[in-house]
């Protein structure tokens, strides 16, 4: 069979290629000659401010080093894990990916991502980590070991149409703080403006599972623990039956999942909870339209919120010192405080040197000129990790669990019933 | 085309009776071997070798990563996927879309190829153009079309239909009207092909026979049951089996751009689920599996495809 001949070669190549880069010399301390990186960046896909800022960055890193290419190659964040394991089998390794963390430990694991541990210099690594806020750093680490450096990520935050309060007899400098509030307010836009109230970015296709795992986790639930599948269990249970009975009062939206940022940013929804990273586009659609303002997300009664990161990391996948070097290089770029300068203002997205916040050569300005973004940095000191799912299934595991969200979430039948049949399959596929 | 048939058979059967000591004689040539061989090569390494090997991918555990092991795991993977109430869901609805097709790719074009042949020269010239225009349009730009006439806030036609009195109805967003809809949208873009293939199918009947048919005093309505269907029962056995075949696959692009399957997996047909199973979730046992269950599933639709055509055709001689 020639095919499977093919496929023995090429897996044969692929774990020569993929043996740990200890086996490798040291990378060099700097970038003597020229070299080409390949960088997979899924905010160049995209068509909002993401992809403007993201140029802009590289073509900064590129004058600061001028020895050193990037060749981008924008993917839609959905596929971008795809499209790196398929380049990958087809021996073009990426050198940098920009990857989301849902997908951590399978990066770490199976497809050979490279420790900055085990890479970089320890007194070296020390110094790029200093002024980074730890609860950041966590986020990328397997087993003690960073995979992945936060770099673009956010927290779910309650975007919400102060126009549409105002129609609906609210006030709205009351933005809702629990999910009981929600339901009123939302309740209250629907009857009185006929307008949706409320819709988490949490059931769409791009989505992931950030949002659904933090108002799980602000509800004390979680979705696995170690190898067990916990998202049937009470506490995850009641937050999903939460959200069913607001689409029973009417509060909570059925719109399609898909393209639920653009009702919200053409004026259709009262309260929108998603991803700050969006703020930089609803802003420019609001611009001029209605009175667009922020909250922090809301809370299961007086339980304390746990926002957790949406958003990626960067993954070092080189093999060669050369282009680690170059890679390393380009990582310290892009979580410098230039850098996280122009992802904070022109993006949304959150710094990880909060020592610029406040910095008037950093974003000092733009932070006083948005008040409304201090909702968000709010929300850091608690920032919770989203859970990744290990195995070699935990896309269809995580698959499962999404779509029992939905059918309890939109379904008619029972909410618990759907997430319990969905967690007894889905355990089935755990490691 | 029976009679192309039996006279290629004829001969040549007569051949290998009589002369089955000139074949042993030129048992080893080789040439006729490497006029064949380019095709063959072809279709074995676009066609055979992939299916042998989806076979006996759909017995084994693998995440598509080279480096990682592919673990033998015999029949679990079908079983698993017949235990999923998504995989029957899925099955239904690929039946749903063959059915629910037909009338646009067989009925309607049929009937409009059929009226159209009467109008003048450029009359008939412009109307089949504007039934073809849908044909051209990219998959995905129709697609993003549709959303924005269907968008439950502004669409265009949610907005008459509110107008009208009816309310919005959620196109896209309802599990009761998301399929019927993703299939309306699949078969308006067929609709222009297969009115193509009738009016070439129409045009080629010998005038005569209607010409004779008129002088014996027959109606329109006698023309096109006694004369112009039988005719075309060839054509319509071809876009029926094709529909029968494809259909479901046509809905592919429309479900991935403007469902994904949903809303609560109402649109999912098996076509989109080995797709989902291959690379969103990375599984090539569950996509193997799924993509032979498929596989058996339709050989047997082709086959009876097969025999209806050969059954009920009739050929113009």
């Amino acid at each position: 069979m020639l095919r499977r001949t093919t496929l023995k070669f090429t897996a044969a190549i692929a774990a020569v290629s993929l043996l740990p880069s200890g086996a490798f010399a040291q990378m060099p301390a700097s970038v003597d000659k020229p070299v080409t990186i390949s960088f997979y960046n899924y905010n160049l896909a995209s068509a909002s401010a993401g992809a403007e800022a993201t140029k802009e960055l590289i073509a900064g890193f590129e004058k600061k080093f001028p020895n050193i290419k990037i060749e981008t190659v924008a993917v839609p964040s959905n596929e971008i894990m795809s499209r790196v394991q398929a380049d990958i089998v087809a021996g073009k390794q990426p050198d940098v990916a920009q990857l989301v963390f849902r997908d951590l430990i399978y990066i770490a694991s199976d497809l050979g991502a490279n420790a900055l541990e085990d890479m970089v210099d320890a007194t070296e690594l020390k110094d790029q980590f200093a002024g980074m806020i730890p609860q950041g750093l966590e986020l990328g680490k397997v087993d003690g070991k960073t995979y992945g450096l936060a770099y673009t990520f956010s927290t779910p935050i309650l975007f919400y149409n102060a126009d549409l309060f105002k129609q609906a007899g609210l006030d709205p400098d009351k933005p809702p703080r629990t999910w009981d509030e929600v339901n009123a307010d939302g309740k209250a836009i629907k009857e009185k403006t006929g307008k949706n109230g409320f819709f988490p970015g949490a059931y769409g296709p791009t989505d992931g599972t950030f949002v659904y795992q933090s108002i799980v986790m602000s509800n004390g639930g979680k979705v696995r623990d170690g190898n067990k599948l916990t998202f049937a269990d009470k506490d995850a249970a009641d937050a999903v039956k939460m959200l069913r009975n607001m689409v029973d009062s009417g509060a909570h939206a059925k719109i399609d999942p898909a393209s639920a940022s653009d009702t919200f940013a053409a004026g259709n929804m009262g309260m929108f909870l998603y991803t700050s990273a969006l703020l930089s586009s609803v802003k420019k659609s609001a611009a001029g339209k209605f009175d667009l303002r922020l909250a922090p997300m809301p809370s299961f009664g007086d339980k304390p919120t746990a926002p957790t990161n949406s958003g990626s990391a960067l993954f070092v996948f080189s093999r060669d010192p050369e282009k680690q070097r170059a890679s390393y290089e380009l990582l310290k770029y892009l979580t410098s405080k230039e850098a996280y300068t122009i992802i904070t203002s022109k993006i949304g997205y959150l710094p990880l040197r909060l020592d610029i916040v406040d910095d008037p050569n950093y974003l000092g300005p733009w932070v006083k000129e948005n008040p409304m973004f201090r909702a968000n940095l709010k929300q850091l000191d608690h920032l919770t990790a989203n859970i990744a799912f290990p195995g070699p299934n935990y896309r269809q595991v995580e698959k499962m669990m999404m779509d029992s969200v939905r059918e309890a979430v939109f379904g008619s039948g029972d909410p618990v019933e759907a997430l319990k049949a969905a967690q007894e399959q889905g355990q089935d596929l755990m490691p | 085309m029976t009679d192309i048939q039996a006279e290629v058979a004829g001969p040549a059967a007569a051949k290998t009776a009589s002369t089955r000591s000139d074949i042993s004689r030129e048992r080893f040539s080789i040439s006729p071997l490497l006029y064949l061989a380019p095709a063959v090569v072809l279709l074995m390494v676009w066609t055979y070798i992939p299916l042998a090997e989806a076979f006996r991918l759909s017995f084994y555990q693998w995440n598509i990563l080279p480096t990682s092991p592919q673990r033998f795991v015999g029949l679990t993977n079908y079983q698993r996927l017949l235990a999923l109430p998504e995989m029957r869901n899925a099955l239904w609805n690929t039946l749903y879309y063959t059915i629910g097709l037909f009338p646009m790719s067989v009925i309607i074009p049929l009937f409009v190829a059929i009226w159209t042949q009467d109008l003048g020269g450029r009359a008939r010239t412009i109307y089949r153009a504007m039934i073809f225009v849908p044909m051209i349009i990219a998959p995905v730009v129709a697609a993003i079309l549709w959303r924005w006439l269907l968008n439950e806030d502004q669409g265009l036609i949610t907005l008459t239909l509110e107008g009208l009195g009816l309310g919005r109805i959620g196109f896209l967003t309802d599990p009761a009207y998301a399929l019927p809809t993703l299939t309306w949208i699949t078969g308006w873009k067929l609709i222009g092909f297969s009115t193509l293939l009738f009016s070439a199918a129409n045009a080629g009947i010998n005038p005569s026979y209607i010409e004779a048919a008129r002088i014996d005093g027959a109606s329109r309505w006698r023309i096109i049951c006694d004369i112009r269907l039988p005719l075309l029962s060839p054509t319509i056995l071809l876009l029926s089996m094709m529909t029968v075949l494809f259909g479901a696959q046509w809905s592919f692009a429309y479900i991935n751009v403007l469902t994904n399957g949903g809303p609560l997996k109402s649109t999912t047909n098996i076509f989109y689920l080995l797709w989902e199973y291959g690379f969103q979730t990375l599984s090539a046992g569950w996509s193997s599996a799924a993509g032979m269950i498929a596989f058996a599933g339709f050989a047997v639709l082709a086959a009876l495809c097969m025999w209806l055509t050969k059954r009920f055709a009739f050929y113009d001689n």
